[in-house]
């Protein structure tokens, strides 16, 4: 495999061809170096298309609701996107987000109804890790496929959930996981009296989102991370204790996933053993729409961010153009394979040269 | 070692008799079984099921009834069940099927092995002696939006959700529901046949974004079982409650919280303590050697006067009239 997350900048004197060439050089050149730009651009395509189809689109409760469904995918994108800048795969973290946010659930109502929030939120967290260490621990001794060990785990996380948790759904949480997600940032009016509001928990998005700019981008894991995803040979010459950065992506992953998990439950007002998973798929998708490549070694932040957005928009606004329900699946699988091949393919066509 | 071997088969093999022993002389005084499958054992709609089968064998001390499931929603695992329940020679089933398809075979040997067969929730299930359905789908359709159209004053926009597009029973349903609304000018169906996938986090999106494309939306009737949740949560949390009406089928124990704020008007639902009941009492009937006639009463609430017509395969139809529509004053009554 080509070594993706290296820099190889083309020499400033190597484009002098013709100006059409150098055109078509600089979008390559974009593609490969900031293909979030590409997301960017798809993203506001589709907003002014849905703005000229539905002028309704364009109001300030839009972004809010956007910007509040993006919560839970966020988080869970950003897992997969350490993920795959290490060169792994993981379709497990919903069932780690299911498992956890119930089994939590289920321990405040019996054990500590009155437990504050953050502590609810520290113990999702110490869940996720020990979950997601598990599935890096196994990657990394059996030397098998992320993608077999996370749908193994993925398995064996909900059907424990299942099989020895619970399947009842919990319809009054407890204390504060009750009130938490009824706590909003902003609040106001629309036209016809109906109340829109930013919840608080929304804040969790950025903040994980900074965290995990400055994991990837500023220490001495992040760049062992990218190598890993670029090389795995020459990370572990270079010195990089692969099984640590094994363990560390995969019990990021898991983290993030455990926050999700509650977020999800607090927003919802309700504990359901059967949500989240199902929607991994989508997670992905929207991971690979932000840039990142599935074979690893890059990606970014922003990217994942704008992939998250893309879809959410692309979920949130059927409705508001008014396609049919029947047309709706149809629409948004041609759009996700459309967007993502043509991704792929621009960045194989103006891969930097070996 | 060897001994301790032997110590051990000797006691499985006296175990193994003295249960044996035990069994025999009962199924010589010719007590008949009646056992009912479930999807999932261990949800609140199976446990509230389990309730009218316990009822039902308090009601006939002389047989042996009782309830199992699988513990997972996974229709090989159900399959495994009642390959077992056959095996050990069950006189009766009653099955309610995760996939009716994949029970045929089974359920056909059973049949053919003198074994009773009742299922429910299941009118395609050709190996059957008699299908049991709480109400029939048009009728239910139909007194959902009638319950709509009157808490919307009869005009205004509405709007429906099924499970899946996929799901017969939904599209019956709001295929009914819009049928009934042609008798009021005034409602104007928008943007109908929202797929849920039964996710109340996906509803609720769903549910924001036609509020916001259609401020003005009165009304909305819904199918699966969490689609009250997530369009209620989105009516209640847009101060709406009250001012849209929500009507669609759903558990009352789930909805309570929406249906005293007011986000949910009224919820549809069969009981499936009645249904587990009425499939009991037909296989009873079915074990006497007795027939199930139209008009019949099964001595079960709902199921005063069924309807009886040929089933989807050599089996029976029976319809009951054990349609239940609750709301804030009545929900109390029917807490599972």
């Amino acid at each position: 495999m080509s070594s993706a997350g290296t820099s190889n900048k083309p020499a400033p004197g190597h484009v002098s061809a013709s100006g059409q060439l150098q055109q078509r050089r600089g979008l390559g050149d974009l593609i490969a170096k900031k293909p979030e730009m590409v997301t960017l651009g798809l993203l506001i395509a589709i907003c002014i298309a849905v703005a000229i189809a539905n002028p309704a689109f364009l109001q300030p409760s839009t972004l809010i609701d956007i910007g509040r469904a993006s919560v839970v995918t966020g988080l869970f994108a950003l897992g997969v996107f350490v993920i795959l800048a290490a060169g792994g795969i993981d379709v497990s973290f919903t069932a780690i987000a299911a498992l956890t946010m119930y089994s939590i659930t289920l321990l405040a109502i019996n054990h500590a109804p009155n437990m504050p929030i953050y502590v609810v939120f520290l113990i999702a967290v110490a869940g996720g890790i020990a979950l997601g260490v598990l599935n890096g621990f196994l990657v990394y001794t059996l030397r098998v496929p992320s993608l077999i060990v996370t749908i193994g785990t993925q398995y064996l996380f909900r059907g424990g959930l299942l099989a020895f948790v619970g399947t009842t759904w919990i319809m009054e949480l407890p204390g504060q996981m009750g009130t938490f997600g009824r706590i909003s940032l902003l609040e106001f009016e629309t036209a016809n009296g109906a109340t829109v509001s930013l919840p608080v928990y929304f804040l969790i998005l950025p903040a994980a989102a900074i965290l995990t700019w400055w994991i990837m981008r500023r220490t001495l894991m992040g760049r062992a991370i990218f190598s890993l995803g670029g090389s795995p040979d020459v990370t572990a010459r270079l010195g990089y204790n692969v099984k640590i950065v094994h363990l560390f992506v995969f019990g990021y992953a898991g983290a993030l996933a455990g926050l999700a998990g509650i977020v999800h439950v607090t927003a919802n007002r309700l504990a359901n053993p059967f949500d989240l998973v199902g929607t991994e798929i989508a997670v992905i998708a929207a991971v690979v729409l932000g840039g990142a490549r599935i074979t690893g070694g890059t990606g970014s932040v922003i990217g994942t961010m704008l992939g998250v957005l893309l879809v959410v928009v692309v979920d949130n606004v059927l409705v508001m153009v008014g396609i049919p329900s029947t047309w709706q699946r149809v629409f948004v699988g041609a759009f996700i394979l459309l967007a993502a091949a043509f991704f792929v393919t621009r960045q194989r066509k103006f891969k930097p040269a070996k | 070692m060897k001994i301790a071997n032997l110590m051990k088969t000797t006691a499985f093999a006296l175990a193994a008799m003295s249960v044996l022993g035990f069994a025999a002389p009962s199924s010589a005084q010719d007590t008949k079984s009646i056992t009912t499958v479930v999807k999932i054992s261990g949800i609140p709609w199976f446990d509230r099921m389990e309730t009218g089968v316990t009822k039902f064998a308090e009601q006939n001390p002389e047989m042996d009834i009782r309830q199992v499931g699988p513990a997972t929603a996974d229709s090989a695992q159900q399959l495994q069940i009642v390959n077992d329940l056959v095996a050990t020679g069950v006189d009766a089933l009653a099955v309610v099927p995760m996939d009716p398809d994949i029970l045929e075979g089974i359920l056909g040997r059973a049949m053919d092995r003198g074994t009773i067969v009742v299922t429910h929730e299941a009118d395609n299930q050709t190996n059957t002696h008699a299908d049991i359905e709480a109400f029939d789908n048009s009728d239910y359709g139909a007194a959902l939006n009638e319950r709509l159209a009157q808490c919307m004053g009869e005009k205004g926009k509405w709007t429906t959700f099924v499970g899946s597009l996929g799901s017969r029973t939904h599209m019956q349903w709001v295929g009914a529901g819009e049928e009934n609304a042609k008798k009021y000018p005034g409602m104007e169906l928008v943007d109908p046949n929202n797929e849920s996938f039964d996710d109340a986090n996906g509803t609720y999106e769903k549910a924001k974004e036609i509020l916001r494309k259609h401020p003005d939306i009165k009304g909305f009737q819904t199918s699966a079982g969490n689609d009250v949740l997530g369009v209620g949560r989105a009516i209640e949390e847009a101060g709406l409650a009250g001012k849209v009406c929500l009507v669609g089928t759903g558990l009352p124990n789930p909805s309570t919280a929406y249906l005293e704020s007011g986000a949910i008007t009224a919820i549809g639902f069969w009981d499936p303590q009645k249904a587990g009941m009425a499939m009991n009492a037909v296989a009873k009937l079915m074990l006497e050697g007795k027939e199930v006639t139209d008009g019949m009463d099964l001595g079960v609430e709902g199921y005063e006067s069924v309807t009886v017509t040929p089933g989807a395969g050599k089996g029976l139809l029976i319809v009951g009239n054990g349609m239940v529509l609750v709301d804030k004053e009545t929900y109390k009554d029917y807490l599972f």
